[in-house]
């Protein structure tokens, strides 16, 4: 039955994570929201399941910010969807937030694994 | 297409995709539909979370939860209208009562930088009065050496006698200092106020009039100013009219005068200071300075003090000090109405949340929150809290127009700023959002307090209320009770007080319903020779008793029981003279026949009669209470009284020659019954009272009686005609006011307290039904339910009462001042209120009790 506690992530990410997942999956185009979870769990060989209580609220964040923007437009099989795409300040952001990762991850696996640093 | 309907659109989109990849993989329709669910997790909390990154999301969910309180109440609109009606009464009687505490107490006076202006006082021994009048000559010597204040005024209120054209009129008036106006830094309507140096000088009288007296008298007449008129036999010219917004000193003052100030010694007593602080300079300094110059006042004329100060005193406080304590208190009581109307609500709204307990379970189990659900409920209470206030409002505003007929000028000050203006709505909206937040919070808390899932189980399958809901229910009845014991507690000490105060003997023999009073005057040029006076009063006597239906007629410039125009000390021959052995005492000036007609009883000697004439030797009549306190046992008669103390006293030494009874002249509730009586024909005043007894009532004679003075001097003006019953009912007027608002709002109480016990325990009744009727089932008698449901009743009754006798033996003692002849915790008054309350509280009971008797055990087993 449903949850007394407040809704939380199953796989706790870092904050601003999933901001980051959702900008580089609209990078190869347009996507609803049941297609921005299917690609991020299928691109990350089925680790990374993104909850929809996280995941909406994140898209009309990430819209309000105008980082993204939505349009409605008609399926396949004839149903109204709601797609969202990146907006130009939007791939700005993918670019600035991938660096910052990039500069995290390298950190982290450099403390994680101090033999690789004296490698480079 | 809203935002709300794009978010349902987009979920169900996302859900249905869902579907088909699910379907994709094999699974049939229904199952792949489940999964779909299963995966997106709770779609009302997803929602949720979404809107509230729409940034107007509160805004929006405050409109959203509005239209939703609408229509949960519209749906339910009895509870609405009781609650809104509770309401209503609570917060309509705050609005009222802080209208007229607004514009009395708190509203700023209508005088530029009126926070500066303040007036002085003389405060001396031996007249130990510590807001007692100065004399132009304290006056005087205080404006020489004054540093604190810019250029101190004094005025002085009295009447005066418009004659000439028209009918003769008495009006208020106000003798003033020229720079009067310009302390108060007010303006004329029309033409001018004084000038500077026109009190110095000795042209002829100047006069400001109101726009009031400018309307009645003059037709509104703009070539008034520099028109000559009597003023009270004086030429006196007209040189401004003051506008309507202009009341000071006195709400209903017609005519200012420019007074001359030349005085040739101390005295008389009639004169209070006004005036406006140096920038800079402090009350305290002020005070400091006027207190220096009183001692020094006081060194120089040894003869008139032993001791001078010139108490200073804020405008304000100057002007309405004496009502702030009865106004603070009706306004605490008044908020006690409301405390018990929102425990009202409160519990209206808790038992209706019993019904609506499934709704919250089924809320919280699709995931809303607490705080969401506390949100919702509260929005509902605040629409019914500003219902209540609209509804209040309304009731407020009839009040205040009764308030607005009646003006009640002599009961308080600045009844003209009374008005139900933005301010008052202001604070009735406030209060109604901090009260609903109150009453709300409560049952909104119970509401979500405790686990759903067992209000889910308990709920699926009846509709009891669990102990703890029913235990706030009585701890809020409980408080209502102990509220309204409180305020029944002061209103019956203030009415025992009424009471009391009007039972008391006046010293009048005579029924004062038989007495007819009026007040005459004898001024202008023509009385201007005293004899022309005397003979005036006599001669209104004798026609006045020749009238048919009189029985006797007499004259005395003071009135039982408030009103007398002179006080004074004296000194008897023989006895040392001590400032605290001589209290200022009642003086009055009466003509013959005013004892007889008012039946005062002679106790030695004699009456004052026609043998004391202007030219035979001086005498005196005095009360008991005086001749038992100078003389004791000892006879007084042909001893020899003299008005003010010895030192530099020129008042005839008059021969006491009777000793009367005790009359009442300081007001009921008096304890100095102290006076002496002197001859008007030895000691002339210009205005008196003219008392006439009959068997037929009394107050039927005044036309002919006032016909038949005007026939003697068409000049001669006639007011405050009173049978001396309705005098003892005026003199009242104050406690009665005060003792019928709280008495008002004490019944509100009550009524409140009584429609919420019987609300709590006709619920409690109906929740127990089924209960009941196993009970009956099992062979329990009639009788016994009663005692189950009364011993509730019981229980509450007397838990009330006992914590409401507690805070009202602390609360009372705040009334002290309010009482007469009755003490703040008197055993009487208390008893009687603890009963009377219990056995409301045990009938309110008692009403569901019978109808849980009435349970027939078959329909209650069946019920639900």
């Amino acid at each position: 039955m449903p949850p007394k506690t407040r809704y939380q992530n199953r796989i706790e990410l870092l904050q601003g994570t999933l901001d980051l997942l959702i900008l580089q999956t609209l990078q190869w185009g347009p996507q609803h929201g049941y297609g921005i979870t299917q690609a991020i769990r299928l691109n990350s060989g089925d680790v990374l399941s993104v909850d929809t209580g996280s995941l909406y609220p994140a898209l009309h964040r990430l819209e309000r910010q105008k980082l993204i923007k939505s349009d409605w437009r008609m399926s396949e099989n004839n149903q109204r969807i709601k797609q969202y795409r990146l907006t130009p300040a939007g791939k700005k952001q993918v670019l600035s937030e991938r660096s910052r990762w990039e500069q995290l991850s390298d950190a982290i696996g450099g403390i994680l694994n101090p033999a690789r640093r004296s490698e480079i | 297409m809203d935002r709300d309907r794009q978010l349902d659109a987009e979920v169900q989109s996302h859900l249905e995709q869902s579907v088909r990849d699910h379907m994709d993989r094999g699974l049939s329709r229904r199952d792949a539909e489940a999964a779909a669910r299963r995966e997106f997790g709770n779609v009302g909390l997803v929602k949720e979370v979404t809107r509230e990154m729409w940034g107007w999301a509160s805004l929006e969910r405050l409109w959203h939860d509005l239209r939703f309180g609408s229509r949960m109440l519209a749906k339910s609109p009895a509870f609405t209208l009781v609650a809104v009606l509770t309401l209503a009464l609570g917060i309509g009687a705050n609005a009222a009562i802080f209208s007229i505490v607004y514009g009395v107490l708190l509203r700023p006076l209508p005088f530029a930088g009126a926070e500066r202006l303040a007036n002085v006082y003389l405060h001396f021994a031996p007249q130990n009065n510590p807001r007692g009048n100065m004399s132009l000559m304290d006056y005087v010597d205080w404006k020489a050496q004054n540093r604190a204040f810019v250029s101190p005024g004094i005025f002085a209120n009295g009447v005066q006698e418009l004659t000439g054209e028209g009918e003769p009129v008495q009006v208020l008036s106000t003798h003033a200092t020229a720079n009067f106006f310009s302390i108060l830094g007010v303006a004329p309507m029309l033409g001018r106020t004084f000038a500077d140096g026109e009190d110095t000088g000795s042209s002829a009288q100047l006069a400001v009039i109101s726009e009031d007296l400018w309307r009645r008298r003059f037709h509104s007449d703009p070539g008034v100013i520099g028109k000559v008129i009597m003023s009270s036999g004086n030429a006196t010219t007209i040189v401004g009219v003051m506008p309507a917004s202009f009341a000071y000193p006195r709400q209903n003052t017609d005519i200012w005068l420019c007074i001359h100030v030349a005085p040739k010694r101390r005295g008389p007593y009639a004169w209070v200071g006004i005036a406006r602080l140096k920038p800079g300079v402090t009350f305290e300094q002020a005070q400091a300075e006027t207190n220096t110059i009183g001692a020094r006042i006081a060194q120089a004329n040894p003869g008139s003090y032993s001791k001078l100060e010139m108490p200073v005193w804020k405008l304000r406080d100057a002007m309405v000090g004496n009502v702030r304590p009865a106004l603070v208190m009706i306004f605490g009581a008044v908020g006690f109405v409301l405390l018990i109307a929102m425990a009202n609500v409160a519990n209206l709204i808790l038992s209706r949340s019993t019904a609506r307990r499934r709704e919250m379970a089924v809320r919280l189990g699709l995931g809303a929150t607490r705080i969401r659900i506390v949100r919702q409920l509260l929005t509902e209470s605040v629409l019914l809290g500003l219902l209540g206030a609209g509804a209040g409002l309304l009731l407020a505003y009839a009040c205040m127009s009764g308030f607005r007929a009646w003006n009640p000028t002599q009961l308080l000050p600045r009844v003209a700023s009374v008005q139900l203006d933005g301010t008052v709505v202001a604070f009735t909206i406030v209060l109604s959002l901090v009260s609903s937040v109150l009453f709300g919070l409560i049952p909104a808390l119970r509401m979500v307090d405790r686990d759903f899932q067992v209000a889910l189980k308990e709920g699926g399958r009846s509709g009891t209320s669990s102990a703890s809901s029913q235990r706030t229910h009585g701890v809020l009845a409980v408080a209502e009770i102990a509220l309204s014991v409180v305020l029944v507690a002061g209103a019956g000490l203030l009415i025992r007080s009424l009471i009391a105060m009007q039972s008391v003997d006046t010293g009048v023999g005579a029924a004062p319903r038989s007495i007819l009073s009026m007040n005459i005057t004898a001024t202008g040029a023509k009385y201007r020779d005293e004899k022309a006076g005397i003979a005036f009063y006599q001669r209104v006597l004798e026609q006045v008793r020749a009238l048919p239906g009189v029985e006797a007629a007499g004259m005395s410039d003071a009135r039982p029981p408030d009103w007398h125009e002179e006080d004074d000390t004296f000194n008897i021959q023989g006895v040392a003279w001590d400032e605290r052995a001589y209290p200022s005492t009642v003086v009055a000036h009466v003509a013959p026949g005013y004892f007889e007609a008012l039946r005062i009883p002679l106790l030695r000697g004699r009456y004052i009669g026609e043998q004391d004439r202007r030219d035979s030797p001086p005498v005196v009549v005095i009360s008991q209470s005086l001749a038992r306190r100078y003389f004791g046992n000892e006879d007084p008669l042909g001893h020899h009284l003299q008005q003010s103390q010895p030192a530099g006293n020129t008042s005839p030494r008059m021969e006491i020659v009777g000793v009367v009874g005790d009359v009442k002249y300081w007001g009921l509730d008096s304890s100095s019954q102290m006076a002496y009586y002197e001859p008007v024909s030895q000691v002339f005043t210009p205005g008196i009272f003219l008392f006439v007894r009959s068997a037929t009532p009394a107050a039927s004679l005044a036309p002919e009686i006032e016909h038949t003075i005007h026939g003697i001097d068409p000049d001669c003006t006639i007011t405050t005609i009173r049978t001396l019953d309705e005098a003892i009912y005026e003199s009242v007027a104050q406690p009665r006011f005060r003792t019928l608002l709280l008495g008002a709002f004490a019944a509100m109480a009550l009524l409140l307290a009584a429609i919420g016990v019987y609300g709590v325990i006709a619920y409690s009744v109906a929740q127990r039904t089924q209960e009941f009727g196993i009970r009956m089932a099992l062979g329990a008698a009639r009788s016994d339910v009663v005692r189950l449901v009364m011993s509730r009743g019981f229980a509450i009754g007397g838990s009330g009462v006992l914590i409401g006798l507690a805070a009202s033996l602390l609360l009372t003692r705040t009334l002290q001042r309010f009482l007469f002849g009755v003490t703040a915790t008197d055993p009487l008054t208390f008893a009687a209120v603890a009963l009377g309350l219990w056995s409301i509280a045990l009938l309110a009971c008692y009403l569901p009790a019978r109808r849980a008797t009435r349970v027939e055990p078959t329909v209650a087993l069946r019920y639900e």
